[in-house]
């Protein structure tokens, strides 16, 4: 079993996290996302991200207005609701707790 | 030439390969079926379509105003398979959509692909590999073994499975050979391609196949009539000599056969060793894979019609007994081989140095007890 199989899941779930913070970081569109993520562990495809996007979105965690591009049709650039912003607060916290059990489970007693 | 469609995706004209079209009416199906039960459907597929038509405005320019098959099938390899379950198993509509589509769910399903990395010849046998989860080495091994034991049949086997197995070509499909979950109905949808494609040509050939088994099942039934009433002696003469030097004939033709047999396996296995058969070394731009099928193919080429001949002897020298006849030359043959191949061993040092070394070389890798 390859390394990255070993983490699978940990890497899907982590998505809805790390467009958060992505999102919180700029307004994006989704194409920003696809390139943003591809260089990473991450990599995700349209297929996944929409679905998810449109998830958040229902839950309220995030938002998009439409934006004119120069190079054809206006496109969805998404930005984070007051709730969201919450909620990627809670999630750092958490993911720094969680990093710091990993760190302290490797150190001896 | 392909015909071409222009489609509306999300209010962007698109002109596509019709063989794109139908992938990418697969693509979208499929996603629509998905997200069935997700409240933001409309809206989701709107998005993919507006992404599929940003992708399909990459690929053409001022000079190439459509998109080919390919780039569609590029472009869905991108795009990636649509879930249903938002990649999130936590949400409730996921748990409704369970009960909906088991099939989608049941796990790691497979699909058989021609995987061109690291192939030999086209990646059946690495397909294969990927699909059954075992060491492609072994399935090389199993066609060869299968290619010899139905003298060159399996080759065709294999040469069908070159053109009936799609090619995993893109990341995506790679990893559903290896056995990550696919919809079912992207299968279905290219066993139809498939079947529409095959069906006219498969009709041919079962009708004349049925054809010739109902004349040839005919005709020994009309044999069997003339012979069971009257003893053999009262047949004429003429048939008797016919019956006496086909019954000659038989086992002619069988040691022919098996010569051939012979000779076929002792080259592949000096192919194998030297790169040589009997001091005639192959031309340097012949890889070694291709020999081996040359070889076969010429074995079953000119073995075909000796099994031919070989099968109208027996008819005319036995009639009705015919499938005993049979049995026993499959006995001859094995027989005639094992003769033969002793003969080899015993007269032509070159073979005994083969053979020798052969074990030798499998002692190094299996470690066989000496």
């Amino acid at each position: 079993m390859a390394i990255d199989e070993k983490f699978n899941s940990i890497r899907k779930g982590l998505l809805e996290f790390l467009i958060l913070r992505i999102i919180a970081a700029d307004k994006v569109y989704v194409a920003d996302m696809l390139e943003r993520l591809s260089r990473t562990e991450f990599a995700t495809q349209e297929g996944t991200l929409y679905p998810l996007l449109s998830k958040m979105r229902r839950e309220d965690l995030l938002d998009y207005e439409w934006r004119e591009s120069d190079a054809g049709p206006p496109r969805k650039y998404y930005k984070l609701t007051a709730k969201g912003r919450t909620q990627l607060a809670e999630l750092n916290r958490y993911w720094k707790q969680i990093n710091t059990t990993v760190d302290d489970l490797g150190q001896p007693t | 030439m392909n015909k071409v469609v222009t489609i509306n995706l999300n209010g962007n004209a698109c002109q596509l390969e019709e063989q794109g079209y139908d992938a990418l009416r697969a693509y979208l199906d499929t996603a629509a079926a998905r997200l069935e039960s997700n409240p933001d459907k409309a809206e989701i597929m709107s998005d993919l379509e507006q992404a599929i038509a940003e992708k399909c405005r990459r690929h053409v320019g001022p000079h190439k105003n459509v998109v080919t098959a390919a780039e569609i099938q590029r472009i869905i390899t991108e795009m990636g398979p649509v879930n249903g379950d938002e990649g999130d198993e936590r949400t409730g509509p996921a748990t409704e959509r369970r009960s909906e589509g088991p099939s989608q769910r049941a796990g790691a399903t497979r699909r058989l692909y021609q995987i061109r990395e690291g192939a030999m010849i086209s990646g059946v046998c690495n397909g294969l590999a990927a699909y059954f989860n075992i060491d492609v080495t072994l399935v090389r091994v199993a066609f060869v073994f299968l290619a010899i034991v139905t003298s060159g049949g399996w080759v065709l086997a294999y040469i069908l499975m070159m053109f009936i197995v799609p090619e995993a070509y893109s990341s995506e499909e790679r990893a559903a050979a290896h056995g990550q979950p696919f919809n079912a109905q992207q299968l279905v949808d290219r066993a139809k391609h498939h079947y529409a494609e095959f069906r006219e040509s498969s009709n041919q050939w079962q009708e004349k196949w049925r054809r010739s088994r109902e004349a040839r099942r005919e005709r020994r039934a009309a044999r069997a009539m003339a012979v069971q009433p009257q003893p053999p002696q009262s047949q004429g003469t003429a048939s008797y000599a016919t019956r006496v030097f086909a019954g000659f004939m038989v086992p002619v033709f069988t040691l022919l056969s098996a010569i051939l047999f012979v000779a076929l396996i002792i080259a592949l296995i000096s192919l194998f060793k030297t790169g040589a058969v009997f001091h005639w070394s192959l031309p340097h731009d012949v890889p070694i894979w291709l020999a081996i099928i040359i070889f076969i193919l010429v074995y079953q080429a000119i073995s075909t019609p000796l099994r031919a001949a070989s099968r109208a002897s027996y008819e005319a020298s036995a009639g009705s007994r015919y499938g005993w006849l049979a049995a026993a030359d499959g006995l001859m043959w094995l027989a005639f081989a094992a003769l033969l191949f002793w003969l080899a061993y015993l007269l032509i040092p070159e073979v005994r140095w083969l053979i020798h070394s052969t074990f030798e070389w499998k002692h190094l890798v299996w470690g066989w007890p000496s």
